[in-house]
């Protein structure tokens, strides 16, 4: 599938998802209809420092090391995920896809922005399977990596980041479904959940955080 | 992965995104139960203050050969710390839970072993931290605790409102401003960077015996907060003392209620075309109510008022949100208070002690009421946990959750 259509599809999929709620409950509330509509998002978030990233240096699908450290001076959006994963992490992985092309058009994505997204299933989560992932969602290796390591390799750093893990019946697994926004010196500046995460408000998130508030 | 494969996937997500959320009024960033609830938790006072405070674990499982009873008691090693309310942490595999009278705040850990639940931190002067007293409402954000506080260090306005990571590292305080500096509720309506607090009454007041309270030293006001930018953009002025915040459970619906305590009333607020938010008197609950409590339906359809002065349970349709019509009374025993509805709306617990210093019942107890289809309460006549009758005497119970 060629990159622009799959996106295409991809971005129709997430407006779907970010306009039905919405539309379901307007037409349950005629008398409020005229508050009903989302305010736009803020562009001067209060993100506070909420302490420091912890470090960690795992791989991607190449087999190259890549560490935290090595994005200093860099926003990144960190998030934890895995492949098979039937509940939030294929939307929160396509708002992010979303996310990098708007980040792109602005020219930040990759320079001054990167996005790494860690498997939490290292069992399953082999580096063609985490590669054919991030192709299926249009992630640019050029700002976007997925980090994977031996399950003994990994643990630490999903203790370090409070990323518990608990299988569930089918083949799912339980676990924090958080992402983080790091500043370009290595502090947690804002947390999402992946089930209310928006691109629009994390985008004005990411350009606060480097001194380019958004619109 | 395919295009088919995604799709597929991103289709099961869209179709089960709208049931992600816990049981109704905690917080929408709180993970909910995988299945109906095994545990009650109660948060306990011990009623002469003479033994230590605890957390009760109440059997809540129908297939249990000890339902309805109390199966463990985790000793929080003090006494005469008021304990009050607490919260699950995003994950809910910590529960948050601080106290009125003494400056402690527990964190439980209720994952490991949800019958028994363990204490793995305590703050021992959350003033000193803070410069915050009496912490109040336990609202989780990712990775974070937001806390509202009902005094300042000194037991005095203004209260405020503190973040804490989920470990417990204070994150930032704000205080309430001086136009408006009594605190009490916090809820957070995300998809309109809206979050609203509301206001009682400070240390200095509610450690006194209630015969004894100003009754003028309380609140009238609710704040509309810039989420995203923790800034007060708005305050709305009520009936004295407005308490619980509950926005609409519907996604976008840019409203919700409170109960006046001392307005024996319900407050409607909302936000306007222009962006701004009124709020109006929309019910009246009867004189001498004191609207102690206050829950919704997950379908968003019956408010739910807990008539902690009159002993009853009001059930008021909210089909047409700010026009609530008395749907249905109930009488649970004498000074119900605070109420936990399932997620699946068809259970609410009940308990029946306020502080200290309110309550005029020593019969304490945690009950349960079925919730018909038709929206009308019934008490369960089997389920009745006395907690009268501990090792220690008598406990009031007050907050509850489940797991």
């Amino acid at each position: 599938m060629r990159g622009g259509r799959r996106l295409a599809i991809l971005t129709l999929v997430g407006a779907v998802v970010l306009t039905a709620a919405p539309r379901a409950a307007r037409a349950h509330d005629a008398p409020e209809r005229a508050g009903a509509a989302a305010l736009p998002g803020s562009p001067s978030p209060s993100l506070a420092v909420i302490g420091p990233a912890p470090p960690f240096t795992l791989v991607d699908p190449t087999g190259r090391s890549v560490s935290l450290a090595d994005y200093a001076g860099r926003v990144v959006l960190l998030s934890f995920v895995y492949t098979t994963c039937r509940s939030a992490c294929p939307l929160v992985t396509q708002r992010m896809a979303v996310l990098q092309r708007r980040l792109r058009e602005a020219g930040l994505f990759g320079s001054r922005v990167g996005f790494v997204s860690i498997t939490v299933d290292p069992d399953r989560d082999g580096a063609a399977t985490l590669a054919r992932y991030a192709k299926a969602f249009g992630a640019d290796p050029r700002g976007w990596t997925f980090l994977r390591d031996r399950p003994d390799a990994l643990r630490p750093v999903l203790a370090a980041w409070d990323e518990w893990t608990r299988p569930l019946p089918g083949g799912e697994i339980d676990h924090p479904a958080r992402l983080y926004l790091i500043d370009g010196a290595g502090r947690i500046r804002e947390i999402y959940s992946l089930a209310l995460f928006d691109e629009r408000q994390a985008l004005l998130d990411i350009r606060a955080l480097l001194g380019r508030p958004g619109p | 992965m395919t295009r088919r494969t995604l799709l597929l996937a991103l289709l099961a997500v869209i179709a089960t995104a709208g049931a992600a959320v816990a049981e109704v009024c905690l917080s929408p960033w709180v993970k909910r139960l995988a299945g109906p609830e095994k545990y009650l938790y109660v948060y306990a006072v011990d009623a002469d203050a003479k033994d230590n405070d605890f957390l009760a674990v109440v059997d809540v499982n129908l297939a249990s050969p000890t339902y309805g009873r109390v199966v463990n008691t985790v000793d929080l090693g003090s006494a005469g710390n008021e304990p009050h309310h607490m919260g699950f942490t995003d994950d809910r595999t910590k529960i948050w839970a601080g106290t009125l009278l003494s400056k402690r705040l527990f964190i439980l850990d209720t994952a490991t072993d949800p019958a028994k639940p363990r204490i793995v931190k305590t703050i021992e002067d959350i003033g000193a931290q803070t410069g915050l007293h009496g912490p109040h409402t336990y609202y989780a954000l990712p990775g974070r605790m937001l806390i509202t506080f009902l005094s300042s260090a000194d037991g005095n306005p203004p209260g405020g409102l503190a973040e804490f990571t989920n470990d417990g590292q204070l994150i930032r305080v704000f205080k309430n401003p001086a136009n408006a500096p009594y605190a009490y509720d916090v809820a957070v309506k995300p998809e309109l960077n809206r979050m609203i607090t509301s206001s009682f009454t400070p240390l200095r007041n509610y450690m006194k015996p209630l015969a004894q309270w100003d009754m003028k030293d309380g609140g009238n006001t609710m704040l509309v907060w810039d989420f995203k930018e923790r800034k007060v953009v708005q305050t709305l002025v009520t009936d004295p003392v407005p308490l619980e915040v509950r926005w609409s459970l519907k996604p976008g619906a840019a409203y919700g209620w409170t109960n006046s305590a001392l307005g024996d009333s319900i407050w409607f607020f909302a936000r306007t075309p222009a962006g701004s938010f009124t709020a109006k008197k929309a019910a009246d609950l009867g004189k001498g109510c004191l609207p102690a409590d206050l829950r919704q339906s997950p379908d968003d359809r019956y408010l739910y008022v807990s008539c902690f002065m009159r002993s009853e349970i009001q059930a008021w349709d909210v089909s047409r949100p700010d026009r609530p019509r008395l749907h249905d009374t109930l009488v649970p025993g004498v000074s119900p208070n605070m109420m936990h509805v399932t997620m699946d709306g068809k259970r609410m617990y009940i308990t029946n002690s306020l502080l200290s210093t309110m309550d005029y019942s020593g019969n304490f107890w945690v009950r349960l009421a079925h919730i018909g289809p038709d929206g009308r309460l019934k008490m369960d006549p089997f389920f009745d946990v006395d907690f009268t009758k501990f090792p220690t005497g008598p406990a009031r119970a007050h907050d509850m959750l489940l797991n």
